[in-house]
């Protein structure tokens, strides 16, 4: 009873845990079986035999290289765009006193829970008469009506997390705020900042509604809705193809899991679930 | 005593303090310039379109007053919406809730390769929407789904299923995958909170008598109750106003039968090509999700 | 070196006042202990002085400088945190040579400067380890060491000792006043615990509810208490306080006479209900004549015994005897206090001395208004 007991509970785990992971093994097997075992009833769950067809396929048949440069491109923008401003404004938020900055707090809170298609129809109108359709510059813009605010009350909770003393401790020796928050708050935020750009980079990676209204020209066309359109547009529905560029479009999350999990944690715990 | 209550503290603060006061203005400003540029503006705009009657590839359109309002109250389109909405969130979040917590639970515990069985856990959550859809499409696949041939060979059906085709099997298929995908959003913040429960409260209850099932009942749960309020809260308001996951995977059909109210919002303004009617739902969907937002502002905005 | 003044010093925090009226002078190179419970304006006078926090009105001085409007590192004065406050992602030398750096000190003289204290404070084998290496100790000292490295006007120290051990701290309070003496510094202590005000200040400001209740020396404050709350707070147990009246210059309660020394009092002493403060120490606990009294508790500490008694009004009181002696829980006994040793206070709720000096009046007075 004594031994058998974490027995059973190892097994319940992992059946489960394999259970719910085996939607991501499925998208792997189907990514590297040939065409031909592709459509076998019932499907084997061992691929019989491997196959890296697909991959060099999606890479050089597909257009699939620009819509991932096009992703990197708008991701990284966003991210570096929203943590800049992110990072001077939680400074602001969290260790100034002004008026109106309760509000504010509120307002990044609000449209922190904000429903994106609320803002889609105005923004593409403003988007529109900016000039800026179908432009990585305009895409990166309507990522930052949810990035920002994320990015915002993420960092806002962890510039809580720094004590106070340490800035003041700063003051009295000497610094500026300024300098206050280069030689101390910065270094502590650093984590934080770093957790916060994941987080974003990965919003805006996975991002498909403001891409699906206002893109449609190839050239600036990213993932999500490049993939998806691969799908829509096939007449005979290359599944191993589109599991072969799931992956693909994963490998950034895969990369961040493997080395940087610690950094997704502690974001959320300072995203909005402390209870 | 006198001198200082009649002249009041507030305008006689010192440079030094006006100085800080400016600087920090002057950070928050660029964030204050992008949020009234691409929110505040555009949430306000929302609102002015919804009284006017706009076609969407000309842009042309006339004030129209109420009239949008006035099919969104009495035109049913909104309210079948606001129903599946509902649905939807209700069966999504239930889920999440109960898989979140009893995968918490259970990953809290000694388990063999405890942080590859958590990794492997949250995956699903930080996977692009794109993604997902396309994994469960292909498994959702009636002819070669590895879901139905693994149901046939389980002995538990004996047919392959329809699944995103007809009802309600499709309304079970967006909640099991919106399951899939955000439970693990449960996991993390259960799991953060059980390892801050102190184990002496646990040895406690075990002196007191308690078995597993009480001290689940009896400890954990109350001492879960207030992350597990704002995360219900958190998640019904992100699971109220999906988009890509139910777009994607039946685009809100057969027919509307799965057709949220973020759906309805997009397909009336870029399907339908009406606009002003879109903002106008648009403007009713966000009226009804206030109540949510304000509740959840209320238990962490103060914070 | 520099005094410090405060001159009708008001904060509030919205609707919350934090100091009432603070009229404070601190002579060049003094020890002064600003000590009370919390929430009694303590730190916030100190991190008004420092900068950190800004007064509603009122004027703060250094030397003959108005600070007020000052940034904190402009003041020329060093801070000891409670929390030490040390960078965490800095080495124990970057640390200590930080306020260096801000002031453009660079190379060789910084270093000898960190070296110097490093060794005044026996860290200096301790230089290239960060922060998070340390013991409590050693933090501690580590913050002392970015103080104490440049040449500040005046010192301010909020609770440094608070978070460390018993015996630390008593190591510590006797190296804070060889530090003193050797430099010769003003320097402003926050603290909450009594005997580290006595031990180390040369003034104590007992503060209380936004207001300095008495500003003395540790004898005078011990002694001369100003009013109940500063008899209250001060000795452990802290002074006796037992209500009655005053009836033909004497003291009557319970309807027994407490004999006192009029001399001391003059015109003060007017018929009329007052309270009688005596310290535990000043109490004879005998047999026959005196105050009855039954015995409630008699605690042993192993130098001597600490006694609880019950007043027939129900007052409790302690007494103070030495360790041998055996007293018996419920027995009755009679009750002396030193005549010279009674201290008498309004019956009010502020409870102002009745026989005030000048010096304290001043600073009691104000309360009045």
């Amino acid at each position: 009873m004594k031994t058998l007991r974490p027995i059973v509970l190892n097994l319940v785990t992992w059946t489960l845990v394999l259970l719910i992971a085996f939607p991501l093994l499925w998208m792997i097997i189907t990514s590297l079986k040939p065409q031909s075992e592709l459509f076998r009833i019932p499907p084997t769950w061992i691929p019989e035999s491997i196959t890296f067809e697909h991959y060099w396929r999606l890479l050089s048949e597909t257009p699939f290289l620009r819509y991932f440069r096009n992703s990197v491109v708008l991701a990284v923008s966003t991210t570096v765009f929203v943590v800049i401003l992110g990072t001077l404004g939680a400074y602001s938020l969290v260790r100034f006193t002004y008026r109106g900055r309760e509000t504010m707090a509120m307002l990044v809170l609000f449209t922190y829970l904000l429903p994106s298609v609320v803002l889609i129809i105005p923004l593409y109108l403003m988007i529109a008469s900016l000039g800026l359709s179908n432009s990585l510059f305009g895409l990166i813009l309507a990522h930052t009506t949810f990035a920002l605010p994320y990015a915002l009350w993420l960092l806002r909770s962890f510039m809580e997390g720094i004590p106070e003393d340490l800035e003041n401790a700063a003051l009295v020796d000497g610094a500026s705020r300024m300098g206050a928050f280069k030689d101390v708050i910065f270094p502590q935020l650093l984590p934080g900042i770093i957790s916060t750009a994941l987080f974003t980079f990965i919003l805006s990676w996975n991002e498909y509604l403001y891409a699906l209204v206002l893109v449609n020209s190839e050239s600036v066309t990213p993932l999500t809705t490049g993939v998806m359109s691969m799908l829509i547009s096939a007449f005979n529905i290359e599944w191993s193809l589109l599991m072969a560029a799931s992956v693909m479009m994963s490998l950034p999350l895969i990369v961040v899991f493997a080395f940087l999990q610690s950094y997704l944690t502690s974001g959320f715990g300072a995203g909005g679930v402390k209870g | 005593m006198t001198a200082i209550a009649t002249n009041p503290p507030r305008d006689r603060r010192s440079p030094l303090e006006r100085a800080y006061a400016r600087l920090g203005v002057l950070l928050i400003a660029p964030t204050i310039i992008v949020f009234s540029l691409v929110i505040v503006y555009p949430l306000l705009a929302a609102i002015y379109l919804s009284v006017f009657s706009i076609y969407t590839p000309t842009l042309q359109g006339d004030f129209v007053g109420a009239a949008n309002y006035i099919e969104l109250l009495t035109g049913g389109a909104f309210w079948h919406s606001l129903g599946v909405t509902l649905i939807w969130t209700v069966g999504t979040l239930s889920l999440q809730i109960i898989a979140g917590i009893g995968l918490a639970l259970l990953l809290h515990q000694n388990i063999w390769f405890r942080s590859l069985a958590r990794s492997l856990v949250l995956f699903p959550y930080f996977l692009s929407t794109v993604v997902a859809v396309l994994v469960w499409r292909w498994l959702f696949n009636d002819l070669y789904g590895a879901l139905n041939h693994g149901l046939i060979q389980l002995g538990i059906l004996d047919m392959p299923l329809d699944w995103l085709g007809s009802m309600p099997n499709a309304m079970i298929g967006v909640i099991l995958v919106g399951a899939w995908k955000y439970f693990p959003f449960v996991v993390i913040a259960v799991l953060a909170r059980l390892q801050t429960i102190p184990e002496n409260l646990y040895e406690a209850a075990r002196i007191d008598g308690a078995g597993p099932v009480g001290r689940f009942f009896d400890i954990t749960l109350p001492q879960l109750r207030s992350v597990l309020v704002v995360i219900i809260l958190l998640r019904a308001i992100w699971d109220f106003k999906e988009f890509d996951l139910l777009y994607l995977l039946t685009g809100g059909g057969p027919v509307t039968s799965t057709q949220t109210l973020s759906l309805l919002v997009y397909q009336e303004a870029f399907g339908l090509n009406q606009m002003g009617q879109a903002a106008a739902y648009s403007v009713g969907m966000m009226l009804v999700m206030l109540a949510f937002m304000v509740l959840y502002i209320r238990r962490t905005g103060g914070k | 070196m520099a005094n410090v003044t405060f001159r009708n010093v008001r904060k509030s925090f919205g609707e919350f006042v934090a100091l009432e009226e603070l009229d404070l002078h601190i002579n060049e190179g003094e020890f002064v202990a600003l000590l009370g419970p919390s929430g009694c304006g303590k730190s916030t006078t100190l991190r008004m002085l420092a900068g950190l926090e800004f007064p509603t009105s009122g004027e703060i001085m250094i030397g003959d400088r108005v600070v007020n409007d000052l940034a904190p590192g402009k003041r020329d004065i060093a801070m000891v945190f409670q929390s030490y406050a040390l960078y965490p992602h800095m080495s124990v030398g970057e640390n200590i040579g930080y306020p260096l750096k801000k002031r453009g000190i660079k190379g060789r003289e910084r270093d000898d400067a960190v070296q110097k204290a490093a060794e005044l404070l026996q860290l200096d084998a301790l230089l290239d380890r960060k922060p998070k290496q340390l013991s409590g100790g050693q933090q501690q000292r580590v913050a002392l060491g970015r103080a104490l490295v440049r040449d500040p006007q005046v010192f301010l120290l909020d609770e440094p000792l608070s978070n460390l051990d018993a015996k630390l701290r008593s190591y510590m309070r006797a190296e804070l006043i060889e530090l003193h003496r050797r430099l010769g510094k003003t320097m402003v202590y926050v603290t909450h615990d009594q005997l580290e005000a006595m031990t180390m200040a040369s003034r104590i400001a007992v503060m209380h509810g936004g207001r300095v209740q008495q500003f003395d020396t540790p004898d005078a404050i011990y002694n001369r208490p100003a009013n109940r709350f500063v008899a209250g707070f001060i000795g452990t147990p802290p002074m006796n306080q037992v209500e009655g009246t005053v009836e033909g210059g004497h003291f009557i309660t319970g309807g027994h006479k407490v004999p006192i020394d009029r001399s001391a009092y003059a015109d003060a002493l007017r018929d009329g209900p007052v309270v009688l403060g005596v310290r535990p120490e000043a109490i004879t606990i005998g047999k026959g004549e005196g105050l009855p009294a039954t015995v409630r508790l008699a605690e042993n500490t192993g130098h001597e015994t600490i006694v609880t008694l019950e007043l027939p009004d129900r007052t409790r009181i302690s007494a103070r005897v030495e360790a041998a002696r055996r007293l018996d829980v419920g027995h009755s006994v009679a009750l002396t206090f030193d005549p010279d040793a009674i201290h008498l206070f309004e019956a009010s709720a502020t409870g102002a001395r009745l026989n005030l000096d000048a010096k304290s009046a001043s600073v009691v007075s104000m309360r009045s208004k």
